[in-house]
């Protein structure tokens, strides 16, 4: 708890749930978003990511437990926090009918923009999204990419204090991702409290802090390190002419936790003390006619600490 | 400007977009009250002309040959049959050969010659009951004239003098529509109807369609307010609305001759409270409504049928049981049918049709804070 002097911290929920009939999309969430942090919500699918950032958005009401933003209430004081945040739901949600300007016109007129400066924001943020030549195409007539940009433009346009991004580079290009990082990148610097949830790992990276979530539960929270660290055992490669084989024959070996194909190598989760690894794996592959097998350490990369975690959470 | 006035002219603006970009919309708002005025105004017809009528003359005298002819003089009977029995009269029910029997029985003469009542029987087709209403109205009349004449002869007969007696001649006379052509009662009636239908439908659709392309969550997070909302999306509609009633008004002076002799002022500002009460209805059926498809059936099923079957246009509202009479109420078609039925056809005005006003103006302002109520609740 922080004491009445400093500000509340942009996002602050304690023992937040959801119910949707029997299911149970959130489950007794505590979460801390300090101000300016770019806060990755990771998750598989079903997770309770999107119900989450609903609920934040004060688009849901909470089952039982409570939310604030900005240290309001999301069920009492809805009218503080709306003004307040940007919302980007995980499907487009802009009028297909109407323009990019005209969609970019409407809801900052809605959010209260002064019509002095609806036209140069626009302008801007078109142009620093690359979709100032698509001013006067309707929405519809969009690709996914730039679908994507201009509801970001959309939720920009008021400035934000909050940004609440549910899945906003899903479907796209990685030419447009990395755009689209980049404008994330610049909102951080400029002071924006960003939320984001997603489901790839790279972008996790990207993120100041992180929160794994599965089952409607917070499993793991802390900056991608701190989680990256959580990953119990040492991760290895080996490197072997039939990897499938190696999978397969790494089955009967205890330690060897949850070997898996990348690519043309095999990634083993090493239980047991980091500096047997290398001799213990290469012996048993020797013996499993792989003689050839050579094995390196790996690093921890955000997408085999979320596969082992959602895993060891089961 | 204020925020509010702001709001709700962005998304008035934004409204009539849509609509611009819709072509078919457009043809909707514009041709479909139009097209459904004519063909209304020319496929229902309430006029009963010439109606096949069988003739059963068991009399066979000159008497009940005048009698019968004073049937064929009116226009509203034909006498397509003649029988010389009672039995005769089913199969022509039967057939569709006859909506009307005409018997007159032995002895018809006979008794007049007495000075008695003479008992004549008419047989009606209740299959059609609005045919046959009206054709019990005239046979009704029609007696009372033809026996009145049946008297004087009579009178003059005996040597007495009924004309100085004062004797008045019964005549049937139909108030504000005295050709009783029924285009005149049923287009003022007919705006309403279709204006009813075109805005109800339109609005129904609109919050549902919001919900399925997810602005309405985008709307949720915004400050925009439910009400404010409602009255945005009302706007466009009502000026569509307004326009449609105009091409309507002129077409029904030109086209059906409607005379238009009350007060414009009243009929415009009930067709304002109608117009929003019905928009209203839209949006209350649009907040509910889980899909677009559920949305079109329900606007029809609370526009549609209550406009035509309980507006009194078709079906006047004192003869229906009270039960139907009560719900009746519950929908604002009733009240505009009566302002614009007034205005057009009875000259009436403000003062006279406050009541109706009133009613559609609370009518409007409760559909619309209901539709704003159940729209925007937080899931």
């Amino acid at each position: 708890m922080s004491s009445p002097a400093t500000a509340p911290p942009a996002v602050r929920t304690s023992g937040l749930t959801r119910r949707f009939g029997a299911v149970l999309a959130v489950d007794g969430v505590d979460l801390t978003v300090e101000r300016g942090a770019v806060f990755g919500l990771l998750g598989p699918d079903g997770a309770g990511k999107s119900t989450l950032l609903r609920l934040l958005a004060t688009v849901l009401r909470p089952s039982a437990g409570e939310a604030q933003v900005f240290g309001h209430s999301t069920e009492r004081e809805a009218q503080e926090i709306t003004g307040r945040i940007g919302y980007m739901s995980q499907r487009f949600a802009m009028y297909p009918d109407l323009t990019v300007a005209e969609n970019l016109d409407f809801f900052a007129t809605v959010r209260g923009v002064p019509k002095t400066q609806r036209a140069t924001r626009a302008t801007a943020l078109l142009e620093g999204m690359g979709l100032g030549e698509f001013r006067g195409r309707q929405a519809r007539h969009l690709s996914g990419g730039m679908k994507q940009k201009l509801m970001l433009a959309t939720t920009l346009m008021h400035e934000p204090d909050l940004l609440l991004l549910d899945e906003p580079t899903t479907g796209v290009d990685p030419v447009s991702r990395r755009e689209f990082w980049r404008v994330l990148a610049g909102l951080h610097r400029a002071g924006t409290t960003v939320l984001v949830a997603t489901p790839y790992m790279d972008e996790a990276e990207r993120c100041t802090s992180i929160a794994f979530l599965d089952g409607g539960r917070i499993r793991q929270t802390g900056t991608p390190a701190e989680v990256a660290a959580l990953v119990p055992g040492t991760l290895v490669e080996v490197v072997c002419p039939d990897p499938r084989a190696a999978v397969a024959a790494l089955a009967d070996l205890p330690e060897a936790g949850s070997p898996h194909v990348l690519g043309d190598v095999v990634r083993v989760l090493w239980r047991g003390p980091a500096a047997d690894a290398e001799g213990a794996l290469a012996a048993h592959l020797a013996a499993a006619g792989m003689p050839s097998a050579q094995v390196r350490a790996a690093r921890v990369d955000m997408e085999t600490a979320f596969a082992v975690l959602a895993e060891a959470g089961r | 400007m204020s925020p509010t006035l702001t709001r709700i002219g962005a998304v008035a603006r934004k409204e009539f977009i849509h609509v611009r970009r819709d072509p078919r919309l457009l043809a909707v708002v514009l041709v479909m009250p139009i097209m459904q005025l004519l063909l209304f105004a020319y496929a229902i017809s309430f006029d009963v002309r010439n109606l096949p009528t069988l003739v059963v003359d068991l009399d066979h005298t000159p008497d009940s040959t005048a009698y019968v002819r004073a049937y064929e003089a009116s226009g509203l009977f034909e006498v397509t049959s003649r029988a010389d029995s009672l039995a005769a009269v089913d199969g022509a029910f039967d057939r569709n050969e006859a909506r009307v029997a005409v018997v007159v029985p032995a002895g018809f003469a006979r008794s007049l010659a007495r000075g008695e009542a003479a008992e004549v029987g008419i047989l009606l087709d209740g299959s059609e009951p609005n045919s046959a209403r009206i054709a019990q109205t005239y046979a009704a009349a029609l007696n009372q004239l033809e026996s009145r004449q049946i008297a004087v002869t009579w009178a003059a007969t005996q040597g007495i003098d009924l004309t100085q007696s004062g004797s008045v001649e019964p005549r049937l006379r139909t108030w504000y529509n005295p050709e009783r052509a029924s285009s005149i009662f049923l287009v003022p009636g007919l705006m309403v109807v279709v204006i009813m239908i075109v805005t109800a439908q339109q609005t129904a659709v609109t919050l549902v369609r919001e919900r399925e392309q997810g602005t309405a969550e985008q709307l949720l997070v915004s400050p925009l307010r439910r009400v404010e909302l409602m009255v945005g999306k009302l706007t466009p509609w009502v000026l569509m609305a307004f326009l449609d009633l105009v091409v309507i008004a002129v077409l029904g002076l030109f086209l059906f001759h409607i005379p238009l002799r009350g007060s414009v002022l009243a009929l415009g500002i009930g067709a304002a409270l109608f117009v929003a009460s019905c928009l209203g209805i839209g949006l209350i059926v649009s907040a509910v409504a889980p899909s677009l498809d559920t949305a079109n059936m329900a606007a029809f099923l609370v526009a549609f049928l209550p406009a035509f079957l309980l507006s009194g246009f078709a079906f006047a509202l004192d003869q229906v049981p009270a039960v139907i009479e009560w719900i009746s109420r519950v929908f604002p078609a009733r009240y505009m049918v009566t302002i614009s039925r007034g205005v057009f056809l009875k000259g009436a005005g403000l003062d006279q049709l406050w009541p109706e006003v009133a009613a559609l103006a609370a009518y409007a302002l409760v559909t619309l804070v209901l539709a704003a109520r159940l729209n925007g609740r937080r899931a």
